[in-house]
């Protein structure tokens, strides 16, 4: 029976299956808020108000011929879509949907495992530059030297504004920081500012507008992913996606108060919370143009990272004087 | 500076060099040089006039000689200075030390007439393809282009 | 440690093949070498075996955006050799369409610079508002890109009543949203930001280098043909010459949306002020052997076409120089000591037009004397030849 329930656990939901039907959900809300900012329709055609697109997209892609450079370093090239791929699914299986009791199930929550999903988080990022290194490709190059700069400027303040409401909850354990918010709501209102900092943190790792420098397609053609086609090129995009929603799920779980209510009420509370924050980050991405990435490294340090350090030392004062 | 008032300057300082002055319509002015008197004359009206922007210049097959014409604008309307090489010995000097600008117009008229221009700082074809026959420039008159019969494979021979 | 870049032929962000490059250090450009050739039809030669009429079609179709600006450049001139006048009414609806031909240049050059920035919602607005522009050109003239209006003598079509109150209402549409798009461009911080200090080019480096159009402009250097060389009805129209001082991108970007507002007064007084009257005049077959010089300024610049007739019906030479050919020694010194960031910004502030500028003859293969039938695959290699510095993806020669 628990064999079993791990299977459900780790396959369907909030696994493999659930992630993967999900994210494809998300990617087709993004696409509409997008299009919808944009005066335009999105996508329509695929499905009842272009639902399936995303599928399509996907299938799509692994049907297409598969091109490997010859330079290029194979199996590098061939295992990094898989390998990026199981770090973002296992990366969702720490988020805490299903709100198994912690004394049961041991190894699904455990203290100090947000710091192991920001670690999960940001492999991604490395994954990228190599990558962009194994296929040999001036425009690859380019495109992985700017993920890894990138990287420089958002993990800190990222870190920082997403730990500082486990501070005021006083534990490392995701599970714990949700119940804790979730007895008490009004505490939510002290991290605000740790929470947009958090979206525009989430959105730079995600590499979207105004940070998707690394694979900005009128400079550097496709910048890491430039040499990449078919299958390999499915994978990277459906790890995209996902890396989506676990973040966002991130964000909800820290800030908003995680997902009560045992099975059914919190997967609606995890799809309603996911998509507030998945509405920010379309509103940040239709509202902005592109910076240059020593802007995001200064924008980042100059701005973001003492905003952070202000965020947490407004929790260790509200922590001292009111609780 | 109206048409008269650039006449009467050219002819006063530079009138030695510009053998003919012609004011066909308003605001254009027509002046003839001998090709070896060129850069001075532009170099002259730079420092006379301010003129310091060419707009194209300009080659015309005559026959037996090639007609080069450099238009420039100014202010007030627009003054070319024309001159004119023999076919047989097609060699004029470049612009380029008094109008940097005006390197990208020569090389086009190296690639397409032949001429060849002295002291040009960059000498690469512009505008014909990589492997383009040497000799051949097709703004000549003598230069056609037979179109060569399409060949569809598959169909009537 | 440099490395060459090429951008193109082939690049997403370039809307036409032309061959840029740059020696690059980690993200800063050392050096920038441009070039040309790739998109040659051989206009100039095949106007010499064509009359007079036809040409002004094949002008028109040097290019798409600046169509109305060769056609009108070069009727402009024949006109002159043949000594004819057109009328009032038909200059100021020829005139009319120019401008709205550089308001729709205006807009798409706006939604561009907002694409190559990565401000996609910017592209699709001004996109959206290019639609009003190209239904009040379809309704003049019938087409939506190659309007095919001019002819020697005048126009061929006329306006009415109804028309011209179309053209008013989409005017006041327009300008209400340009104001928009005005304070956006100068007040949306990350825009700014990606286009402020990009590209600079000095008043002085643009005068020495022959710079046209709003690249100059945007340098302070102030000359528009339609001031400096009054051709037709610009004499009587009250306009100003919009400049910038601040040299860079973002200069481009405020000359450009100045000029919107200055050709949305233009059109409106030209509308108001409609002469009643005939729309053209008969031009004869042949011209008198004499030669013309035609200035017009298009929306990229200034456009220049020579014309020399030899007393037959067809021309002698037809010269073409097109804006974007003259602003190419500034883009290479605007590029050089930039970041490859802001190469597609830069590129794309001098507005290429580069079918307008590559016109020459450009047949692929001409053995002089001898016939030689050339398969088609042959044809294709040597037409790949002048992209084959770029890596194929099976066997690369990578610089490292």
């Amino acid at each position: 029976m628990a064999v079993l329930k791990t299977l459900l656990y780790l396959l369907v939901y909030p696994g493999l299956l659930f992630l993967f039907v999900y994210s494809t959900f998300c990617e087709w809300y993004d696409r509409k808020l997008y299009a919808r900012f944009q005066n335009r329709m999105g996508p329509t055609h695929t499905g009842r108000w272009g639902l399936l697109q995303p599928i399509a997209d996907f299938v799509k892609l692994m049907a297409k011929e598969d091109i490997v450079p010859e330079m290029a370093d194979k199996r590098l090239f061939t295992l990094l879509p898989i390998f990026s791929l199981a770090i973002v699914l296992t990366a969702g299986l720490l988020l805490p949907v299903w709100f198994i009791d912690a004394a049961a199930v041991p190894m699904i929550s455990f203290p100090g495992d947000i710091i192991v999903l920001l670690y999960l988080l940001s492999l991604p990022t490395l994954v990228f530059f190599l990558a962009g290194w194994s296929s040999t490709n001036p425009f690859s190059t380019i495109g992985g030297t700017r993920v890894l700069t990138m990287l420089f400027g958002y993990e800190v303040p990222l870190f920082m504004a997403v730990l500082s409401p486990a501070i005021l909850a006083n534990s490392w354990r995701l599970a714990e920081i949700a119940q804790f918010y979730q007895k008490k709501p009004i505490l939510i209102l002290p991290n605000l500012l740790g929470f947009v900092i958090a979206v525009i943190c989430v959105q730079a790792k995600l590499e979207r507008t105004p940070f998707d420098i690394p694979h900005a397609e009128t400079e550097i053609v496709g910048g890491t992913f430039t040499e990449y086609s078919g299958k390999k090129l499915a994978f990277f995009r459906l790890m995209t996606d996902i890396e989506l929603v676990v973040s966002s799920g991130l964000v909800a779980t820290v800030f908003l108060g995680g997902f009560p209510g045992g099975l059914w009420l919190g997967l609606l509370n995890f799809i309603v919370k996911t998509l507030f924050v998945i509405f920010f980050l379309s509103l940040i991405r239709a509202l902005t143009s592109r910076i240059r990435v020593d802007q995001v490294v200064s924008f980042a340090w100059k701005i973001l990272a003492p905003l952070a350090v202000l965020q947490l030392f407004i929790v260790i004062l509200f922590k001292g004087w009111v609780l | 500076m109206t048409d008269l008032d650039i006449i009467e300057i050219t002819q006063s300082r530079l009138g030695d060099k510009a053998a003919e002055i012609a004011n066909p319509a308003p605001r254009r002015i027509f002046i003839t040089v001998e090709p070896q008197n060129l850069v001075a004359v532009v170099d002259g009206l730079k420092k006379e006039i301010g003129l310091w922007y060419l707009a194209a210049i300009s080659g015309v097959d005559l026959g037996d000689h090639f007609e080069i014409l450099y238009h420039f604008g100014h202010d007030n309307g627009s003054l070319t200075v024309r001159t004119r090489i023999p076919r047989a010995q097609p060699q004029v000097e470049s612009l380029s030390p008094v109008i940097p600008g005006a390197v990208l117009y020569e090389r086009e008229l190296q690639d397409m007439f032949g001429i060849i221009i002295n002291h040009i700082p960059d000498a690469r074809p512009l505008v014909l393809p990589d492997g383009w026959p040497a000799g051949n420039f097709p703004l000549r008159k003598d230069w056609t282009h037979e179109r060569t019969p399409e060949i569809i494979p598959g169909g009537k021979k | 440690m440099k490395f060459t870049i090429p951008i193109g032929p082939q690049h997403p962000a370039l809307k036409e093949p032309i061959s840029l490059r740059m020696t690059v250090e980690g993200e800063v450009i050392r050096d920038a070498d441009i070039r040309l050739g790739y998109n040659h039809r051989g206009l100039e030669k095949l106007a010499e075996q064509k009359n007079w009429i036809q040409n002004i079609y094949l002008t028109e179709r040097i290019c798409g955006i600046c169509s109305h600006s060769h056609a009108t450049c070069y009727v402009q001139g024949v006109e002159k050799l043949m000594e004819i006048e057109a009328p009032k009414r038909g200059l100021y609806i020829r005139y009319l369409v120019a401008e709205l031909e550089r308001i729709h240049s205006h807009l798409l050059w706006l939604g561009v610079a907002g694409h190559e920035a990565g401000f996609d919602s910017f592209f699709m607005y001004t996109w959206r508002d290019r639609e009003v522009v190209m239904d009040l050109l379809e309704m003049i003239s019938g087409n939506r890109v190659h309007y095919a209006i001019n002819t020697l003598g005048g126009v061929r079509r006329d306006l009415d009543e109804g028309q011209i109150k179309k053209i008013l209402d989409g005017l006041v549409v327009l300008k209400k949203r340009s104001e928009y798009y005005f304070k956006l461009a100068v007040s949306e911080p990350t825009f700014v930001a990606r286009l402020a200090g990009v590209g600079f080019l000095s008043k002085e480096s643009a005068m020495e280098l022959c710079a046209v159009g709003p690249t100059a402009r945007a340098s302070n250097v102030p000359r528009d043909v339609r001031k400096d060389d009054p051709h037709a009805v610009y004499d009587e129209v009250p306009f100003e010459v919009c400049t910038a001082d601040s040299c860079d991108v973002l200069g481009r970007a405020v000359v450009r949306i100045k000029e919107l507002f200055e050709s949305y007064k233009i059109s409106e007084f030209l509308v108001k002020n409609l002469p009643p009257g005939e729309i053209a005049v008969k031009a004869p077959k042949k011209a008198k052997p004499n030669e013309v010089l035609s200035r017009y300024e298009a929306p990229r610049g200034e456009n220049t076409h020579y014309i020399k007739s030899n007393g037959t019906d067809k021309p002698e030479r037809l010269k073409v120089r097109a804006p974007t050919l003259a602003n190419y020694p500034a883009t290479v010194v605007m590029l050089k000591n930039g970041f490859i960031a802001d190469i597609p910004l830069i590129f794309a502030a001098i507005d290429p037009c580069i079918c307008c500028a590559e016109r020459t003859v450009a047949l692929v293969e001409a053995r002089t004397g001898e016939e030689k039938i050339v398969s088609f695959s042959a044809l294709r290699s040597l037409a790949r030849r002048g992209g084959h510095h770029l890596a194929s993806k099976r066997n690369a020669v990578w610089p490292f």
